[in-house]
């Protein structure tokens, strides 16, 4: 969400910090700040808000968290109390139990213009598209207070409202000519004859236009789970629908929708001209939570003081009461209305330890080792064990793809549902094809005699019952050592020789405890295929294998450097000099540079 | 076998017996099957047999060629297990083999290294879950707004599906232990998310997930064993903020975030000009997630947090492919340790 701090300051007037400072003030009470940049003068914040602060996603609500941190007044010059009305009621009905809160009104004799450029401005750096003034001042309060609100136009919609569950439209065409099927989980805004609305998105049948003279503005909250589950299946998502799918406060609508009606009054020279209309069955009182005034100190760790826990609910609009047992540091909290995500004694606890501040909470006293049951499953254990005999026994470990798209047995592969990696839908049955795969790519790169394991789940049906079970699979490229690894691991071997080996672990005896090696090694992205050259080097006496190759690793360095094996030793018969046949695998490196690179340090220049 | 080829072959036989030293083995390996040794001298000499036995004496020749060769090879294979691990085979001389870990199970280790000194135990879990313990046990019931969180891999909708998070580990813990308590645990794993395979992203990754109940746990024992972590992964000089997050499962929730490397709070484009770079996420465990669990959260209380994986590894091995992690091209030099 985007913040403008010369709007924020209309709710906040005395507010006064430097715009990193907010920032920074912003993130640590839980509103994460991306950045802040200025444009055309203005301060313009980038705000990730929590999916549990619906209230923060207009100016009013961050205004009044703010208000709470810093101790500064809230301030609105809007009455919530009802402006002058005409005595026509509005012909308006409401068909279902998933609306919470509707207010209405008729104006009429409205001029209807091109917004100003302050307004044009506002929604701009709110990325959204300025289309008239009455428009752009529904949405301009919709960001100041966090409330969707829309317009008919009379001429087009008729004085008659229908809220409803739609029960006979299949399709709706949106303002911007989208044009949606719909069923009868869609809520709806109806005429007698026509859909006008869904609850996030007006319909173009009554979309206002500089020729609008006479409409009806509403501002309404539903079940959210509703609005939720209607974006989801239209697949289609507004701001309002951002906004109307979290749990908005019923008892902000008239200050809102006052705001409303008066800028639009002001701004388009129209009059009211019917009485409000308002829906509200069942009215949003929230419950009182009876609260332990040490708790914050006892789950922040460090000493918060009750004047000041008390005194930051105050500030956030709770009502504080004694308890009716009278318990010394027990008292009943109601939250305000603004706050729906208040309705625990946890809640309470997080409002005062996140305005305590949690930098006040120190970061060098960890938790003390203490001696408890260890509960870790054998099978971690055996793994660990495994993982540490076979990277001994040169193997390297390898993870792959738990899903695949070749099944190994269809009759009993779990297939995933809704896998946007459509070539990827079968849960793995058999870790095996993943070795080849590996190996494939260990081969493009030209990997010599590559060996390695992968320790994973495979995953398999029986009846109704989804089964996983932990597998191993060995590579070696010589089946002969494998033979004689596997026997060394104690693992049972097949009479078939081959390369590959898969066992499931599981029925494997397990090892009570094991401390696993930590080992810091190094792993390589291979950009390219490693590049192999051959050195030929005299010698007048036989060489030290090891030695020669330490030598060459050393000068060459560990920037390009591979691998490098002694292929062929020779002695010529004439001069009994020994020639070394060296072979070296440079890695990341042009050919170019690594034949300079060998040319040099083998000095064959 | 031609009585010739029989006695060179009963001769080398017992020299490769014989053999004590690597330049012993290699002269001998020369010597047979050197340019100028003597199979390819024998095989030269093919020419001077008599047609009508020339077929039989390049089989017998084949035939001692294979026989010397397997000697020496198994040779070979007893001398380079007193040297290293077995490996010598085809080229006539590298540097012991050596296998790594991948750098995930690395960074795995680490971490159980901390936490282990802090007496947890390891934990893991299933992978294909359910709706309870994914999401309802962890305080997202059905239609809450946070499960657009995470996009789900379902194998049943909506009741299996493919584990979005280590706390579900979680779940599975408290719910065996309620009766076995205090826990401290630590919960490594891979997750799965609905997502495009690209350079960024994958639909699986990894993440460690630590989790602890006990009498009097405070958010000042879980800031404390963070900071050990990431000072322990970081170093000593890492700074990291801890702020207000939201998680269903936790309450208060806290956000670790680490300051830029890269540009140590000033701001740029590796921390989105905003100076830090998300940690994870953490927080006191929600009463409701105790509850649920049968764990009177009046006597217990407990900590849990949980941090990504893959992206940690990716910076600390200089890998810029999410997907070179998973089945891809990572390597590792056969003799670097």
């Amino acid at each position: 969400m985007k913040l403008i701090y010369s709007y924020l300051q209309k709710f906040l007037p005395t507010l006064d910090v430097k715009p990193q400072q907010l920032r920074d003030d912003l993130t640590m009470i839980g509103h994460f700040t991306n950045y802040f940049e200025e444009i055309d003068n203005e301060i313009i914040f980038d705000l990730d808000i929590k999916v549990n602060r619906g209230d923060c996603l207009g100016y009013y609500g961050l205004a009044k968290d703010l208000s709470v941190f810093y101790n500064i007044p809230l301030v609105t010059s809007i009455s919530p109390e009802i402006i002058n009305q005409a005595n026509n009621n509005l012909s308006i009905k409401v068909n279902t139990e998933n609306v919470n809160r509707i207010l209405a009104v008729k104006i009429s004799q409205l001029q209807n213009l091109n917004s100003p450029i302050w307004l044009q401005n506002f929604l701009k750096y709110h990325q959204s598209k300025s289309i008239n003034l009455i428009v752009d001042l529904t949405n301009y309060i919709m960001f100041m207070y966090g409330i969707p609100s829309h317009a008919f136009d009379t001429q087009k919609s008729t004085d008659s409202l229908i809220w409803e569950m739609n029960s006979k439209y299949t399709d709706f065409i949106t303002l911007d000519k989208t044009k949606l099927g719909i069923d009868k989980k869609i809520l709806m805004i109806n005429n007698a004859s026509q859909p006008l609305s869904l609850s996030f998105w007006g319909g173009q049948e009554c979309a206002i236009d500089l020729n609008t003279k006479e409409i009806i503005l509403e501002m309404a909250i539903y079940k959210p789970s509703v609005v939720r589950q209607n974006s989801r299946q239209l697949r289609s998502t507004t701001e309002a629908s951002i906004r109307l799918e979290k749990q908005l406060d019923p008892e902000l609508i008239p200050l809102a929708f006052n705001h409303l009606c008066k800028l639009v009054l002001q701004n388009c020279q129209g009059q009211i001209s019917s009485s409000f209309f308002e829906y509200y069955p069942q009215k949003n009182i929230p419950t009182p939570i009876s609260f332990d005034l040490q708790k914050p100190s006892k789950v922040s760790g460090v000493e918060i003081p009750q004047e000041f826990s008390l005194d930051c609910l105050k500030r956030l609009g709770c009502i504080i009461s004694p308890t009716i047992d009278n318990l010394k540091s027990t008292i009943l909290i109601t939250p305000p209305t603004i706050r729906p995500d208040i309705i625990l004694e946890a809640d309470l606890v997080e409002e005062i330890v996140r305005f305590w501040g949690y930098h006040k909470i120190p970061s060098d006293q960890p938790l003390a080792y203490k001696k408890i049951k260890d509960i870790t499953p054998k099978e971690i254990f055996l793994i660990d064990n495994l993982k540490d005999k076979l990277t001994d026994l040169g193997y390297d470990e390898i993870l792959s793809w738990p899903l695949v798209n070749n099944p190994s047995d269809l009759s009993t592969v779990i297939t995933t549902q809704n896998s946007i990696n459509t070539e990827s839908i079968y849960l793995r049955q058999s870790l095996i094809p993943s070795l080849k795969r590996q190996l494939d790519q260990y081969q493009r790169y030209k990997l010599n005699q590559p060996q390695f394991f992968e320790i994973g789940k495979i995953f398999f049906k029986e009846g109704d019952n989804y089964i996983e079970k932990n597998s191993l699979a060995i590579y070696h490229h010589n089946p002969e050592q494998l033979k004689n690894d596997l026997q060394y691991l104690d693992l049972p071997q097949s009479n078939k020789e081959s390369s590959f080996f898969e066992i499931i672990i599981d029925n494997l005896s397990k090892p009570s405890e094991y401390q696993p090696k930590t080992k810091h090694q190094s792993a390589y992205e291979l950009q390219s295929q490693l590049i192999i050259l051959d050195a030929n080097i005299t010698f007048d006496t036989i060489q030290d294998s090891s030695q020669l190759i330490q030598k060459y690793t050393q000068i060459i360095g560990p920037k390009y450097f591979w691998e490098m094996v002694i292929t062929d030793i020779y002695q010529d018969e004439t001069s009994q000099n020994y020639r070394y046949t060296l072979r070296v695998s440079y890695f990341n490196v042009d050919d170019k540079t690594a034949k300079e690179i060998h040319l040099k340090t083998f000095g064959l220049i | 076998m031609d009585d010739n080829l029989e006695k060179i072959k009963s001769e080398y036989l017992s020299n490769i017996d014989s053999l004590t030293t690597d330049e012993q083995y290699e002269q001998i390996r020369i010597e047979i099957f050197g340019r100028n040794g003597k199979i390819n001298d024998l095989f030269s000499k093919i020419k001077d047999v008599p047609p009508e036995l020339r077929k039989q004496y390049g089989a017998d020749l084949n035939q001692l060629k294979t026989e010397l060769e397997e000697k020496l090879k198994s040779k070979n294979i007893q001398k380079a297990d007193k040297l290293t691990t077995g490996k010598l085979t085809s080229p006539i001389f590298g540097l012991p083999k050596i296998g790594h870990l991948h750098p995930i199970t690395q960074t795995e280790r680490q971490l159980n290294d901390v936490f282990i000194k802090l007496g947890f135990s390891l934990y893991s879990g299933p992978e294909i879950v359910t709706d309870e313990f994914n999401f309802k046990r962890l305080n997202v019931p059905q239609d809450h707004p946070a499960r657009d969180m995470q996009d789900s891999i379902y194998i049943k909708e909506p009741e299996y599906l493919l584990r979005t998070q280590t706390s579900t580990i979680e779940s599975y813990l408290l719910k065996v232990h309620s009766n076995n308590l205090p826990i401290r645990a630590a919960c490594p794993g891979s997750v799965y998310r609905n997502e495009k395979v690209n350079r960024s992203n994958h639909f699986v990754f990894h993440q460690y997930q630590a989790v602890v109940v006990d009498k009097e746990i405070s958010m000042k024992d879980l800031i404390g064993t963070m900071d050990l972590m990431f000072k322990t992964l970081y170093g000593p000089d890492v700074v990291v903020r801890y702020r207000c997050k939201y998680y269903p499962e936790v309450e208060p929730g806290v956000g670790p975030d680490m300051q830029c490397f890269s540009c140590h709070g000033s701001g740029c484009p590796l921390c989105k000009y905003a100076g830090w770079i998300e940690m994870g996420g953490a927080g006191m465990i929600h009463p409701k997630v105790l509850e649920m669990a049968g764990i009177n959260p009046q006597i217990w209380s407990g900590f849990a947090f949980g941090m990504g994986l893959d992206r940690w590894t990716m910076a600390q091995k200089n890998i810029k492919d999410i997907r070179t992690l998973m089945g891809g091209n990572l390597a590792y030099k056969p003799n670097e340790k």
